[in-house]
């Protein structure tokens, strides 16, 4: 070791050796530290993993159901019709294309099964009910996916053999084995399929949460009637193609060989759609990183400073016996980097637990497993970075506070710290960094979606800034009204007690602003969540209608809905398809939407049309509805493109492109609400399209809607495999998923306010050490310990109220703003609702807060021994 | 007649793996409107003593009766009841609240108690007045010299009519000029209201202006000094020393 290393050590060891002692001699206080770093650093990290989690594993889950595919052929028209089984051949030829394998789609169920219990609600509809069948060709498939054996062996022999393959879990799950054979519901009725073997829920055996199976492509074509018609087509491109040049100009070659009513895409675009839709969910999330960080720092910088002004005389002692201003500096900033290496160890350890919380809701929301946990090396570099960096800069401030301590004042009663410039001084800052706030998030409407999160993290972050600055000159503001009703409830102590909030302008500015967070958060996401609940409310109003609502896993005929009339107790039924279809906009820009075929004269009698403008005449717009040629656009379709009563709209259908002229717009928010509604002539001429999805159902005026259900479900349910629903079960259902869905939000909204609690115990917890010497004269003079105990509740019930207020009056326009960004990125206004219940009682909630957190800090002061604390200084 | 009285006062506490014994058995009794002084070095046990009067600290054995009432047997609440009403507090280092003005600091032992401000604010000031303070009611502590802030928290012990006053060291925080003229108002406060007043001193310049001083030494009352009307404070100042060079303080 070098002389200078030598030294070094000595220098360094010492100042370890203080800093640890320091923060052992204070368990509390480093607890309270440690844990305001640890949540910080766990919501960060939690946030990235479930997010990135979330979205590879779907990705991953349409590239491996690709397997070893590189591209992928569907109908343009995305039409659900499929094309002709011909193309492959087409594609084959394309130079630098190796292989291709076709395949056929379709959704079925077991014929055995109770009826409807295999339909699960969800909010993305990537869970289809039943079983998603493959129908492909087993030789040329292999070149392109691997399907894991498990059990018996894979398709083989006759591709017109009814035989399955299906995946193990699903298989355990419904009692099957191999060697068996299983009924399928069809078109041409139930039929015979033998289970021939099983693969393991991987790769491909993922789809559909794993209830996948494939067949030969002709036995599915054979029995769900689609002789000839394929739905998609992999294609491996050869070896020496394999890059990204190599894919880009095969794709083109592809493309151009099919022309424009196909589409060549890569296999895990596939997915981009269900990504699309977490997109402000996840945005939602980045905000809470945001906040958390926030309130983190907050916790630290409270924790250090209170170190230090107990430490007054103890580093006054140190400067008298020779330490030098840096080394003082040193000690304390020795202190934040042991306290902020541990608590991000364990903020890392906690926000892997926590993330499998979230992606457990993820799923949920996404009905189906994230099966890889993935920790994103950017994230945790983020998260490691951000918590060490912020636990150095909060301690920065005591740290150069500490410096300053004069050898003298350890010999001193303790001199009040001095309050920083922007306490008096700092809301015009306040305003601006809240206008920058404003324009960070409104200021790139057409930014991309990951700098779009990062820009609203920042902007969420400066406005919580701007609102902490504007702290002190709204206490003082409101501190006058504020006080009156703590003082009709706390008496003389209250008077004593609220007013001390002066005294420590800037902690009580600190603790108010982590109470405003942890509010306004709990108010934004109550608006949130009841706008969106709302919007499910009537979108189920809208699509459904009547009092039951039947479907079926199969395709039903429609004319089930005169059967259904004749049954007792049934007043009308009217059948209802949604189908894909292609919408050519006047800027030939192509877009998907759906199409709602009814029936206008027994829709009317079921249910109203949903229609804007009550002027309208429904009577009027049913006539021309069934006339043909005439759509309803939904609210989003019109919102969103600027389109009106008047005007046409182009479909691209089996008769080529054809208008349709628009008569009216109604509230309809399937498929995030873009749809069109026509009549059932429509659907069968232009889309070829003549089964129906489900019937609405009104019951006659007094009959009994269960009584009613049973005797259809009686009737039906077992020869047609229909499944009926009580409209009011579903919309229990819808609303339970909503629930569901921000569940998450309020699991981190909870976090922040343990967190905004944690600071009123700090906070209080530093007023009653600082005042030790008060106390004791207070309670010498006859102050009781009650008395004594209600004056620091006061205090707290002060910073409550005003921290309640001002988080209402920033979560209502959080509130505003979020649904205002949920509008933006959902392509339609998510209707604001003043959610209630968290504004009328957030400011209960803070008060509430801020004296249960009071409690510990109160006790501490009532017990305190008198003489000690008049001779405390 | 006696208005305070301690017997066999003790008072023992652990200091680490050390028993000290801060008090061994005190026999003190104060007269109505009697001014004394307390005197001993460090360690003597005399802001024991007084801690004890005042039913800040509880004894070890022995009692204290104060007005009549054995504050012995009284609990925590009891105890404060009877501090706020019987015991006015001066400290060394006045203990006033920055946050309060000069009359709502005389006026906390009312306010604590919850007696309306119409009733006591024409009190308030008329104690300021005579602790010399006209016309600042309304400064707060840092607003006021030293000696000032003395002088408030004079008035907010003699406010509520206490039976006894208990001083720690009034003048130990003060120049000498200021800490006489703080003297001079302890001592008029007892010749022209009759106040019953202990107060704890390690000045002997101080401890002259009472009419009785005991001596303290190791827990144990070790001499009493009281002298004649007639005698000027120059003449008790030289028996003061003179008393602790005998007794070896």
């Amino acid at each position: 070791m070098s002389l200078t290393a030598r030294l070094a050590a000595l220098r360094v060891n010492p100042m370890l050796k203080l800093a640890l002692r320091s923060l052992r001699g204070r368990p509390s206080r480093t607890l309270l530290t440690l844990l305001g770093i640890v949540l910080g650093v766990a919501v960060i990290l939690a946030i990235s993993i479930t997010n990135l989690s979330t979205v590879r594993s779907i990705q991953d889950l349409f590239a491996e159901a690709s397997g070893n595919a590189q591209l992928m052929v569907v109908s343009a028209a995305n039409d659900e019709q499929g094309f002709a089984e011909s193309i492959a051949t087409r594609v084959r030829s394309v130079a630098g294309v190796e292989h291709v394998a076709p395949v056929v789609q379709e959704h079925t169920s077991l014929a055995d099964v109770a009826v409807g219990s295999d339909r699960t609600a969800s909010w993305t509809g990537l869970a289809a009910s039943g079983l998603l069948l493959y129908g492909i060709d087993p030789e040329a498939d292999r070149a392109v996916r691997d399907y894991v054996i498990t059990a018996g062996e894979y398709l083989g022999g006759s591709i017109d053999a009814h035989k399955i393959v299906l995946v193990q879990d699903w298989a355990e799950d419904n009692d099957i084995e191999v060697g068996e054979d299983i009924a399928l519901w069809s078109d041409s009725g139930v039929q015979q399929v033998l289970v021939v073997g099983l693969m393991s829920k991987s790769g491909a055996g993922k789809l559909n949460n794993g209830a996948f199976g494939i067949m030969p492509l002709g036995a599915v074509q054979d029995i769900f009637g689609r002789s000839g018609d394929i739905d998609s087509i992999d294609i491996v491109v050869s070896a020496n193609q394999r890059n990204t040049t190599g894919i880009e100009q095969i794709k083109d070659a592809v493309q151009e060989r099919l022309g424009e009513d196909y589409a060549v895409i890569y296999p895990s675009t596939q997915g981009d759609k269900v990504t699309r839709m977490l997109d402000s969910y996840q945005m939602g999330l980045s905000f809470f990183s945001g906040m958390a960080l926030f309130v983190g720092v907050f916790m630290i910088y409270n924790a250090f400073s209170m170190t230090v002004v107990e430490r007054t005389r103890e580093l006054g002692m140190l400067r008298a016996v020779g330490m030098t201003k840096a080394q003082v500096r040193q000690q304390i900033l020795i202190e934040a980097i042991l306290l902020g290496c541990a608590g991000v160890a364990l903020g890392v350890l906690l926000g892997v637990a926590l993330s499998t919380g979230l992606i457990g809701f993820m799923e949920g929301l996404v009905s189906q497993d994230v099966t890889r946990v993935r920790i994103p090396i950017g994230g945790l570099i983020k998260a490691v970075g951000v918590g060490l960096a912020a636990t150095l800069v909060a301690a920065m401030v005591p740290a150069v506070q500490a410096g300053r301590v004069s050898p003298l004042e350890a010999l001193r009663a303790r001199a009040s710290a001095q309050e920083p410039w922007f306490i008096e001084r700092g809301w015009p800052l306040g305003v601006g960094l809240i206008i920058v706030a404003l324009f960070l998030m409104f200021g790139f409407p057409s930014a991309e979606s990951m700098l779009l999160q990062s820009l609203n993290s920042l902007a969420l972050t400066l406005a919580f800034g701007g609102a902490t600055l504007l702290v002190p000159a709204v206490t003082a503001a409101l501190d006058r009204y504020v006080r009156l009703p703590v003082t009709r409830v706390y008496g003389n102590e209250g008077r004593i007690g609220s007013s001390n909030v002066q005294r420590s302008r800037l902690r009580a500015a600190l603790t108010v602003a982590s109470l405003v967070v942890g509010i306004s958060m709990i108010i934004a996401i109550g608006a949130l969540t009841t706008s969106f609940k709302r919007d499910v409310g009537e979108w189920i109003g809208s699509y459904i209608g009547g009092d039951l609502y039947a479907y079926g896993s199969l395709p039903l005929r429609t004319d089930l809905s005169a059967r259904i009339e004749a049954i007792d107790g049934v007043e009308a039924a009217t059948p209802v398809r949604y189908a894909s279809v292609t919408w050519v906009r006047p800027t030939a820009d192509k877009e998907t939407i759906q199409f709602r075929a009814m029936d206008p004269a027994s829709y009317r009698r079921v249910t109203e049309f949903n229609l804007v403008d009550a002027r309208l005449d429904p009577a009027e717009l049913a006539d021309e509805l069934a006339q043909g040629d005439v759509v309803f656009v939904s609210t989003i379709m019109a919102e969103k493109y600027g389109l009106q009563v008047g005007d046409s709209l182009t479909l691209q259908t089996r008769r080529g492109l054809r208008d349709f002229r628009i008569a009216a717009v109604v509230v309809d928010y399937m498929e995030q609400g873009l749809t069109v509604q026509g009549s059932w002539k429509d659907m069968r001429r232009y889309l070829g399209i003549h089964d129906a999805e489900f019937f609405l159902i009104k019951t006659a005026q007094g009959a009994d809607v269960a009584a009613v259900q049973q005797r259809i479900t009686d009737q039906f349910g077992e020869r047609d495999h229909l499944t009926v629903q009580s409209n009011q079960v579903i919309k229990e259902e819808a609303t339970a998923i909503t629930s569901q869905t921000f569940a998450m939000f309020d699991v981190l909204a909870v976090i922040s306010m343990v967190v905004a609690a944690l600071g009123v115990v700090n906070t209080l917890t530093m007023s009653v050490f600082e005042r030790t010497r008060e106390l004791g004269m207070l309670r010498s003079i006859g102050m009781t310990q009650r008395q004594i105990r209600r004056m620091v509740l006061s205090e707290a019930a002060l910073i409550g109220l005003v921290g309640g207020i001002m988080g209402l009056a920033v979560g209502l326009i959080l509130a505003r703003l979020f649904t205002l960004g949920a509008s933006n990125s959902q392509g339609y206004e998510v209707k604001f609702y003043l959610p209630w219940v968290p504004v009328l009682t957030s400011v209960f909630i803070s008060l509430g807060i801020s004296q249960v957190a009071a409690m510990l800090p109160a006790r501490r002061a009532a017990k305190l021994r008198i003489i000690s604390a008049i001779q405390f200084e | 007649m006696a208005i305070l009285e301690a017997v066999a006062l003790a008072k023992e506490y652990q200091l680490g793996e050390h028993t000290v014994h801060a008090l061994r058995g005190v026999d003190l009794a104060v007269q109505e409107g009697e001014f004394l002084a307390i005197m001993g070095p460090s360690g003597s046990g005399k802001s024991t003593l007084l801690h004890l009067l005042g039913g800040l600290d509880k004894p070890t054995s022995g009692d204290v009766v104060l007005a009549g009432e054995s504050l012995a047997v009284l609990g925590d609440d009891e105890t404060t009841l009877a501090r706020r009403h019987k015991v006015g507090f001066v400290f060394q280092f006045f203990n006033l609240l920055p946050t309060l003005t000069a009359q709502e600091n005389v006026a906390l032992p009312l306010f604590i108690d919850g007696q309306s401000e119409s009733d006591y604010a024409e009190r308030v000031r008329a104690i300021l007045d005579r602790v010399g303070l006209a016309g600042r009611y309304d400064h707060k502590p840092d607003q006021l010299s030293g000696g000032e802030q003395q002088r408030v928290s004079i008035a907010r012990a003699f406010v509520t009519g206490p039976a006894i006053v208990l001083a720690d060291e009034p003048t130990g925080n003060l120049d000498s000029t200021t800490g006489r003229s703080i003297m001079e108002l302890l001592r008029r406060s007892c010749d022209e209201t009759g106040q019953t007043i202990i107060m704890v001193t390690h000045d002997s310049r101080a401890a002259a202006y009472a009419d009785r001083i005991v001596f303290l030494r190791d827990g144990h009352i070790v001499g009493t000094t009281s002298w004649n009307d007639g005698m000027d404070l120059n003449a008790r100042f030289r028996v003061v020393v003179a008393q602790m060079e005998e007794l070896e303080l």
